[in-house]
């Protein structure tokens, strides 16, 4: 102490909280008085603060006894690990023959598998029969309404036959170009069913690119470039604020596109409809942009 | 063990030695007890925070290029061919001339505050920073401004171009032009001139006496979550488009003009003199249409999801283009 005031290590040792309680209290009475004391104390807080800040994550580590508990939980873990499995099964074994009551629980149980297994590994040409039937049932009620009654599945006959050999066409009165146009309709629906799993991508299908109105795929190929690009980065760009606002904003510019789609695929000739489309695409590329050109300025300034 | 370290690093960051302290009790640390983080800057520039001024005599019509983590900044433009930057509680200022005239003058100015102890560069101060930084410069210069996060206000100098990611910015009397960008902020223009664009990602946009400063000048705002006013903007051709705000217009549409202005979930009003002369062409999806001011309907569709109207109020000398998906539009007599 100098005088009434405290020396710089106490008021330190205070701030650590390292002081005894008597003096604790000697000192926040002192400083609650002395503005020389109280300036120091504030000096000494900033400097602490600016340490600790710096030190947090040294503080924030484990301890060295924590540590060798830890490593020694570790140690512990992995040699266990290592034991053969022979080994852990004799352990158990032991253990189970060691009980008589668990012992003939165990004894009955493995009989009961073995039961079960020889019952179920049984040949059962009844259920396979059923099977078939139930199979073919289900075929020829999946391709009733494409073939209108001129096509019948076969398979009941034609076990070994695959899908695309099992129909056969019968007599019919419909004329020839009612047949060629439900015959073209069938392909169409065939093709199209065939193909749309193999194209998950929208741009590349050509059924979808007929879907497009003129000058919407670029569109839509640009949003799919730019999320790509995004995409697993908006956490580190944006912060949780932001974030939510950019999400809301999408939601709302999604829900439009869904609309405006909708609406334009009933009447395509409808322009107004269309340009508020167009219009929402454009703000979905604008706050996508918005997201990238941010990364980008963030990066400049670091 | 820990106060002894701490000591050792107070003792060396800040070069002071203080007395050796009492024989400390052996108690565990109590990170409740530590004092609350109060700094209100990065420990790293912590170590150059002071209050320094730089001057410098330059060319006129100088271009300058600024670059500013933190702090406060503004700048303003006074009569003297001369730059003065002054930064307070922050970093130190370095004033690099990039290219002079024939008469040996700066004419392209760039101020950074790159210079830590020793004169070391470092990247990472390579921006101002500071609590309150301050610019005087040439009422003719050209700014270039960037920042993480600053509160900008800018004051009569010829031309700006300002990009922050967070904070607001004030722009007056800027006559050759404005390019201003936030991410996190309002931006305001009063009383200037020139090609102006505007855009924010979450704040609001507010515009008034506003003109061009050639003809074709365009003024454009664009802001995703805010909403955008302008009134009195004079400019011949504006675009606003704003995605969940509103967009507000208070003036009027002059002769020739062409005006677009677009919502997606906000509505579009616009406060105009009764003698206006305009083509509408409105399309408004799932919103609606209302005007105070008598219209001659050209062509309507009222079909939901499809709502459009083509119509002329007077004789149509200027075109205003409105689009919405869901908003309101809505004319008023001024």
């Amino acid at each position: 102490m100098n005088g009434n005031c405290f020396e710089i290590g106490t008021i330190q040792a205070f701030l650590d909280g390292e002081t005894a309680p008597h003096l604790s209290l000697k000192i926040t009475n002192h400083v609650a008085a002395c503005e020389a004391c109280a300036h120091l104390l504030a000096e000494a807080e900033d400097e602490s603060s600016v340490v600790f800040s710096i030190l947090e994550r040294e503080f924030d580590s484990l301890v060295p006894t924590q540590r060798l508990w830890s490593r020694i939980n570790e140690s512990i873990a992995v040699e266990k690990s290592h034991n053969p499995f022979w080994q852990k099964i004799t352990f158990a074994l032991s253990a189970l023959i060691a009980n008589p009551s668990l012992a003939v629980a165990a004894s009955v149980l493995i009989v009961f598998s073995m039961f079960a297994a020889v019952w179920n590994l049984r040949p059962d040409t009844a259920n396979d029969g059923n099977r078939d039937r139930a199979a073919a049932a289900s075929i020829q009620r999946t391709e009733q309404p494409a073939t209108l009654g001129i096509i019948s599945n076969e398979r009941e006959n034609m076990p070994q036959a695959s899908a695309a050999e099992v129909y056969s066409v019968k007599e019919t009165n419909i004329s020839s170009d009612k047949l060629r146009k439900l015959v073209t309709d069938v392909s169409y629906k065939e093709a199209k069913s065939q193909t749309r799993p193999q194209f998950t991508a929208v741009r590349s299908s050509p059924a979808s690119v007929a879907e497009y109105l003129p000058g919407e795929e670029s569109y839509v190929k640009t949003i799919s470039d730019l999320k790509q690009n995004l995409d697993g980065q908006k956490d580190n760009i944006l912060n949780p604020s932001s974030r939510v606002a950019y999400e809301r904003d999408m939601a709302v510019v999604n829900d439009a596109i869904t609309k405006m789609k909708e609406v334009v695929r009933k009447n395509p000739k409808n322009q107004s409809a269309t340009q508020v489309l167009y219009a929402s695409y454009q703000n979905k590329i604008d706050l996508l942009n918005s997201v990238a050109e941010r990364e980008e300025l963030m990066a400049s300034l670091k | 063990m820990l106060p002894c370290f701490a000591a050792v690093f107070v003792t060396g960051v800040f070069g002071q030695s203080y007395p050796p302290r009492p024989p400390s009790h052996p108690l565990p640390v109590d990170s409740s007890k530590r004092p609350p983080y109060t700094k209100k800057f990065p420990a790293i520039y912590i170590r150059e925070r002071s209050t320094n001024e730089k001057s410098i005599a330059v060319d006129p019509n100088v271009e300058m290029k600024i670059c500013v983590l933190e702090g406060k900044l503004k700048i303003n433009g006074w009569a003297r061919d001369e730059v003065r930057v002054f930064v307070k509680n922050g970093s130190s200022i370095t004033l690099k001339v990039l290219e002079k005239n024939a008469a040996g003058k700066p004419v392209w100015l760039r101020v950074t505050g790159s210079t830590g102890p020793g004169d070391q560069p470092s990247p990472r101060t390579d921006c101002l920073s500071g609590e309150n930084i301050e610019l005087d410069v040439p009422m003719r210069a050209s700014l270039n401004l960037e920042g993480r996060v600053t509160e900008t206000t800018v004051d009569s100098v010829k031309k700006v171009a300002v990009k922050n990611i967070g904070g607001n910015i004030f722009l007056h009397n800027i006559t050759g032009g404005i390019t201003a960008s936030t991410y996190e902020g309002d931006v305001t223009v009063e009383n200037s001139g020139g090609q102006i664009s505007l855009v924010s990602s979450t704040g609001n946009i507010v515009a008034f006496e506003v003109s061009p400063g050639q003809i074709g000048d365009i003024f454009r705002a664009k802001t995703s979550n805010g909403a955008i006013s302008l009134q009195r903007v004079d400019h011949r051709q504006i675009e606003a488009n704003s995605i969940s705000g509103s967009v507000l217009f208070n003036g009027k549409f002059l002769s020739g003009g062409l005006y677009n202005f677009k919502t997606s979930n906000g509505s579009i009003r616009m406060t105009l003199p009764v003698e206006s002369s305009f083509q509408i062409i409105a399309s408004y999806g799932f919103g609606s249409f209302n005007s105070d001011i008598p219209l001659k309907t050209i062509l309507e569709n009222v079909t939901s999801g499809g709502k459009s109207l083509h119509g002329m109020i007077g004789a149509g000398d200027a075109t205003l283009n409105l689009t919405t998906n869901s908003g309101s539009i809505g004319i008023k007599k001024q």
